[in-house]
């Protein structure tokens, strides 16, 4: 047991969180009674003996886990090698229950995090749904309603589609730019052990006094500064769920600029990896504004500090704006991966080229560009500068234009092509697009001032929102999932039964969040326990569709975990895709190459002749033509 | 140890301890690219609490900023502006001087910019007994605290991160090539931000 304590793990783990409990109690109690304070607070306004033990115990648990051994070493001046690999790689099950800085294994370490966590928040949907399913109050108060939904978004949103998203490419993106691993795998490590914190303290906040968080997923300012004490966890929680984006994007950045393989210039690069640089640069420049707006909402609750506050000078507004700096380009952190991951897809099944390959790269770097100045929209309604909507609402327009680029070049993909729907992934590819495009105009249209003065707070934003976020990042994911899942397991996944996942998705999508259209037009308002009674049938139709797509989802979470299992191996290329991950035995050795492949054309070559993205490293190079100079110049 | 004397990555060898060594697709060194996206990421932090600044006096209070009563230290303020620029150059000279591996150099340089940076952090804390009003006092009070304590942390990582680089300074593991002192160049990079990033916070607060 002695020496279980003092070898990075779970046991000293648990020892470092009761540490850092105790250590941000002490601090706490010290500090109060230094200050003249009562040492127990009494009256309880900010929980300080609460909120600062929620800070110090994740950090106490990651000293205890292994997360900082290496950087202290080197911290204290001792000798310490870069190139580590003592925590690398998997042999065994219980290896991905450790501080692991494989690429491949935090990988899946996401990927199944994740989507525990969507599953936790698809049963929050669920009894949002049964509650909604009648007029009047059936299982649940209006209090606990508002708690409900709030956590239903928040887990969606950081814990679900941005990390699933972040899982996803953190397997597969090193293994397509002819990468080892990420270029820092202890930092990238760190950053997936950060989300399961953020998910205990979101899930936690259940317990506090007065409930979860009940401010909605956007918590404005100034009610959340008045809440009860589970919103100071949503404050600290998105710090870590911040954090650990933040780290990832850099990791990516870093891997992208660095380590691509010779030959892979700016244009050679997959789409895939496009969409994460994009993402990335989103989620750098942005996140720090959500990180900026709850610390201020927690040192008003916790300090008694005032931003916000009117009475005491602070700008009531100024909360959504910093907010939705954020928030706003979040919504495309949400959805750039998932066109990458759509358009590897779409090219691989229609054995085509990406039509408008470059046009579809710079969409992707439009959308980035244009998404920092679309905020306001979302606060038309808000009491916000007048002279400001009409500039955001042209702006908003506007970014319809790269994502009809990429509706459009996915079409031209796939016209005259051998379109192959044998597969659950190009199944989920083209219902992305139909869906998606629905959810896209309904954007369109909300992004009109007049329309949005008539929606704003109705079911049609939520409709809405849904659309995209499900009938857009969630397709995508399961897209993605299923494209990868033979990669990454090595073996196949059941073909019929993923079409009956994919069959009855689409059909709990479009009859769960199509009537709200309807519903949201006729002036219901969302983020209410009870409506009006001539809302009833639609309702239940709704609530029922929402049970369909909810059940639907054990036939995809049975189809992976037998597969994986005991499905029929896969072998290296069931796809028969050009890109450098499928060039590999699946799933890949440890350190994915021997030897760095050399890439000599595009990614997307399916239907040329003799034309090749890569040539690995143990093939014959005799007989294999020098890669040709590209015409455009990227970075050498 | 055998293993370790063959030749890594040769054709024949398919078994190998270590990941074959990835092709450097750009000249930047890794560390130095993070640490330049992290300032970035960090530049928009305090962008969130500028914003915040700013729509507390442009839009809420644009007649009374400063509240009535209230005198911000500019003297005080300034000889401390004046300490922190300087230790910019001294984490500058510790650089040139371990490129030229000249050791001690780079423990003078490192040593004063630590020094420099602790006794801009003293007066800080200082400035914040004497100064008369409470973060609580008003939205003014908050986001002095709010800006000025935002970037008080950030000094205080920074002085953490130039005493690691004091401790192996002192023990002699940095030298001349690069790979050799990126943990004076890394931590130079961040000192550089900190400096900025407090001239723009004094011109905001304290001038204009």
């Amino acid at each position: 047991m002695a020496v279980a304590l003092r070898q990075p793990g779970w046991y000293r783990g648990a020892l470092g969180a009761l540490l850092g409990a105790a250590f941000g109690f002490g601090l706490v109690v010290a500090l109060r009674a230094i200050s003249g304070l009562d040492v127990f607070q009494t009256e309880q306004t900010g929980y300080p003996h609460v909120i600062v033990p929620l800070i110090t115990t994740p950090f106490g648990f990651l000293f205890g886990f292994g997360a900082f051994d290496y950087w202290f070493r080197w911290a204290a001046g001792k000798p310490t090698v870069p190139e580590d690999h003592a925590n690398h790689g998997a042999t065994r099950w219980q290896d991905y229950f450790k501080f692991n800085t494989d690429h491949k294994v935090i990988g899946i370490q996401y990927v199944v995090t994740t989507f525990g966590f969507f599953l936790i928040g698809g049963l929050l949907a669920l009894l949002i749904r049964a509650e909604l399913a009648q007029p009047g109050t059936q299982i649940v108060d209006a209090n606990v309603y508002n708690g409900l939904f709030s956590t239903h978004a928040v887990v969606m949103i950081f814990l679900f589609i941005i990390p699933m998203f972040a899982g996803i490419a953190n397997y597969v993106l090193p293994l397509m730019i002819g990468a080892p691993d990420m270029a820092f795998p202890r930092l990238n490590a760190l950053s997936f052990w950060l989300l399961p914190i953020a998910g205990i303290i979101f899930l936690g906040s259940f317990l506090a006094p007065g409930g979860a968080f009940d401010a909605g997923w956007t918590g404005y300012a100034p009610l959340s500064a008045g809440a009860p004490l589970g919103q100071s966890f949503f404050n600290i929680g998105v710090q870590f769920a911040g954090a650990s984006s933040i780290a990832t994007a850099l990791n990516f950045l870093v891997t992208i600029i660095t380590m691509r393989a010779p030959g892979m210039n700016l244009w050679r690069m997959p789409l895939l990896v496009w969409a994460n640089l994009s993402t990335s640069l989103l989620v750098v420049g942005a996140t720090p504004f959500i990180a900026g707006a709850q610390f201020m909402v927690l040192f008003e609750r916790a300090l008694g500090m005032n931003f916000f506050q009117f009475l005491e000078g602070g700008d009531v507004i100024s909360y959504q704006h910093i907010f939705w700096f954020y928030s706003h380009p979040a919504v495309y952190i949400m959805m750039l991966p998932g066109f990458g991951i759509i358009s590897e897809i779409i090219s691989t099944h229609s054995r085509k080229p990406v039509f408008g390959y470059r046009l579809m790269a710079l969409a992707l770097i439009g959308i980035v560009v244009l998404s920092y100045s679309v905020w306001a929209h979302h606060m038309f309604v808000a009491g916000m500068f007048d002279w400001l909507r009409v500039p955001i609402m042209i702006t908003t327009l506007l970014i319809a234009v790269p994502t009809g680029i990429k509706i459009f070049s996915w079409l031209g993909t796939m016209f005259y092509g051998k379109i192959h729907t044998y597969s659950t992934s190009m199944l989920f590819a083209l219902g992305f697009i139909v869906t998606f495009l629905i959810g896209g105009i309904s954007g369109v249209m909300v992004g009109m001032v007049p329309l949005d003065i008539h929606m704003s707070d109705t079911y049609f934003i939520v409709a809405h929102i849904h659309f995209v976020l499900f009938g857009g990042s969630v397709f995508t994911i399961f897209a993605g999932i299923y494209h990868w899942f033979p990669k990454m397991t090595g073996r196949m996944y059941d073909e019929k039964l993923g079409r009956v996942h994919f069959w009855g998705t689409m059909i709990g999508t479009w009859g769960t969040f199509v009537p709200q259209h309807w519903i949201g037009l006729d002036g219901m308002p969302r983020r209410v326990a009870d409506y009006a009674s001539q809302y009833g049938d639609w309702n239940l139709v709704i609530s029922v569709f929402a049970f369909i797509l909810g059940t639907v989802q054990l036939v995809f979470v049975y189809n992976m975990i037998v597969s994986w299992r005991f499905g029929p191996k896969a072998g290296n290329n069931p796809w028969r895709a050009n890109s450098i991950e499928w060039q590999v035995s699946s799933p890949p050795p440890v350190f994915n190459f021997d030897q760095i492949p050399r890439v000599v054309g595009g990614p997307y070559e399916y239907g040329t002749p003799g034309a090749r993205h890569a040539i690995m490293g143990d093939e014959d190079e005799l007989e294999l033509p020098e890669p040709k100079p590209s015409t455009v110049a990227g970075p050498a | 140890m055998e293993s370790a004397s063959l030749p890594v990555g040769h054709a024949g060898e398919h078994e190998h301890h270590g990941p074959p060594d990835f092709h450097r697709s750009a000249r930047i060194d890794q560390t130095v690219l993070g640490i330049l996206i992290f300032i970035l990421s960090e530049i928009m932090l305090f962008a969130s609490f500028f914003a915040a600044y700013f729509f507390i006096r442009v839009v809420v209070s644009p007649d009374s900023w400063p509240p009535a009563g209230v005198e911000l230290p500019v003297l005080i303020a300034g000889i401390n502006t004046v300490i922190l620029v300087s230790s910019s150059f001294t984490v500058h000279y510790a650089l040139e001087a371990i490129k030229h591996n000249n050791h001690r150099g780079l423990r003078l340089g490192l040593g004063m910019t630590w020094l420099l940076g602790a006794t801009f952090l003293f007066i800080q804390l200082n400035e914040y007994v004497h100064i008369g009003f409470s973060a609580r006092d008003g939205a003014f009070g908050s986001i002095f605290y709010g800006l000025t304590g935002l970037h008080g942390a950030h000094v205080f990582v920074g002085l953490l991160l130039l005493t690691f680089a004091n401790i192996r300074a002192w023990r002699g593991h940095f030298g001349p090539e690069q790979k050799n002192h990126l943990g004076v160049e890394v931590p130079g990079i961040y000192w550089h931000f900190v400096d900025i990033m407090w001239i723009v916070v004094f011109v905001t607060i304290y001038v204009i």
